[in-house]
């Protein structure tokens, strides 16, 4: 029980995920994106060594479809997986197998990858692609957003007493190997999406703040002055 | 404004970090943990590449001491930056550069760091150190949860006039995989460290739970099913 959307951002080349889920802490699970290399997604019953693991294998060089097929050989469990892989330049593959919980799919879209299980049915994975193709100029981190929320508008997971809400949501989006760009998470809450777009709408109100503080430190202002001047502008 | 406390279990190897500050969302800036690697937080006036290079290091092999001693050399804002680093030995290394903000200092001691910034006193790094050595058998994520809240308990953040609240807090652990065994954050709330304790507490209830599923998922119950004997061992 998740739905997941994993992206490249075709201006700008960043790679970002976003996730909800029943489950807690979902964006503990999401060792797999780094910039310039690519994105790999393992849900359902997930294996916790593919992500890394599809990680190395994008950075040799393989595509995503033979990455897909190793993984499959290195792993019995396969059919219980969904996984969804996006290299460098936005190449795609994805796997629900048969084991996973119904309903589970995907939608491949030009750059990006829908994926969910324990859904509502393929309205969901429909409403994901496109909410995150209704401003296709936007920044990864809001188109992303709107994907999650998209889903969850048109029935989001739905398991066997019927409804179940997101717990907890992440967005990571990447730009640069040595740090995340956007890593925003919520690990458990009633209405976690809801409770998502507070926290990235919060920090993209420090962003460049943080940024600066860090790379240029003998000009930077209190962290207090800076609320402040938040604070004078609301 | 911020306190920490990097750790090496003495018993598993497993290393970690708990963090809680001012500043929303700081778990971004704890990627710094990698099996058999070594461990490394940089905060005040944060480096952004120091954590990565510093376990790019850690894996080639560097000791604790010489990762420091190159990160220092690598960055004109040194006097800035406030460090910690652990290698997968256990020796514990950190630097409290002279330009960091409030009272600010460290302690370190055969796997620990326990460092902060804008603290009320000297007494919230040696709670911290504390809190983390009170039960040295224990799980390495329960033993830097303690370290935190034993930081909070002595002031924390702040002046002894004006504590200044943990809006955001993070755990994370990592034993001999290449994902992390337990990671956990509060990006933004009005007393992160108690959230991170309700979050921590739910989780460790569905931890092996989650666990079972991935390794054996033909044998695996739905979590609906799970929850429902969570909730009569709780009648």
């Amino acid at each position: 029980m998740t739905f997941s959307i994993i992206a490249r951002c075709p201006h700008t080349g960043r790679l970002g995920l976003g996730i909800a889920t029943f489950s807690i802490g979902a964006g503990g699970r999401c060792e797999g994106i780094l910039a310039g290399v690519g994105i790999c997604k393992t849900q359902a019953f997930t294996n916790r060594g593919n992500d890394p693991l599809a990680i190395e294998l994008l950075a040799q060089g393989h595509g995503p479809a033979h990455v897909m097929r190793m993984l499959e050989q290195n792993d019995p469990n396969h059919a219980y997986r969904q996984i969804a892989i996006i290299d460098r330049e936005g190449n795609c593959a994805a796997h629900s197998g048969s084991g996973t919980r119904p309903w589970s799919g995907h939608k491949i879209g030009k750059g990006y990858i829908a994926f969910g299980n324990v859904l509502a049915g393929p309205q969901v994975i429909e409403a994901i692609a496109a909410g995150f193709m209704a401003e296709p100029e936007g920044a990864l981190e809001f188109r992303i957003l709107a994907a999650l929320e998209g889903g969850r508008n048109s029935g989001g997971q739905v398991g066997a007493q019927g409804h179940l809400t997101e717990r907890s949501a992440a967005i990571r989006v990447v730009a640069d190997p040595d740090y995340p760009d956007i890593d925003v998470r919520v690990d458990l809450h009633d209405d976690a999406i809801v409770e998502l777009r507070r926290v990235l709408e919060e920090f993209k109100r420090y962003e460049v703040f943080y940024r600066d503080r860090g790379r240029d430190p003998s000009t930077a202002m209190t962290q207090d002055q800076f609320v402040a001047t938040l604070e004078r502008s609301a | 404004m911020t306190y920490t406390v990097l750790g090496r279990c003495h018993r598993t190897g497993r290393l970690g970090i708990g963090i809680a500050t001012f500043s929303i969302t700081v778990g971004r800036y704890c990627y710094g943990v990698k099996s058999n690697a070594g461990v490394t937080v940089s905060q005040a006036f944060a480096n952004e590449r120091n954590n990565q290079l510093a376990l790019r290091l850690l894996a080639q092999g560097f000791t604790a001491g010489s990762v420091l001693q190159q990160l220092l050399a690598n960055d004109p804002y040194f006097e800035y930056r406030q460090i910690g680093v652990i290698d997968r030995s256990g020796t514990a290394v950190a630097h409290t550069g002279p330009r960091t903000r409030g009272w600010s200092s460290h302690v370190t001691g055969e796997n620990c760091v326990a460092f902060g910034n804008g603290l009320v006193g000297e007494e919230v790094v040696d709670a911290i150190a504390a809190g983390f050595m009170a039960e040295p058998d224990a799980d390495l994520e329960h033993r830097l949860l303690m370290g935190i809240e034993a930081g909070r308990d002595a002031g924390g953040q702040g002046t002894r006039e004006r504590h200044k609240t943990e809006r955001s807090a993070a755990l994370r652990v990592y034993s001999t995989d290449t994902f992390a065994d337990i990671d956990l954050r509060v990006d933004l709330h009005a007393t992160a460290v108690e959230e991170l304790r309700r979050v921590w507490t739910e989780y460790k209830q569905y931890e092996a739970y989650y666990r079972d599923r991935e390794r054996n998922p033909s044998g695996a119950t739905g979590q609906e099913e799970f929850m429902k004997t969570l909730r009569a061992a709780e009648a």
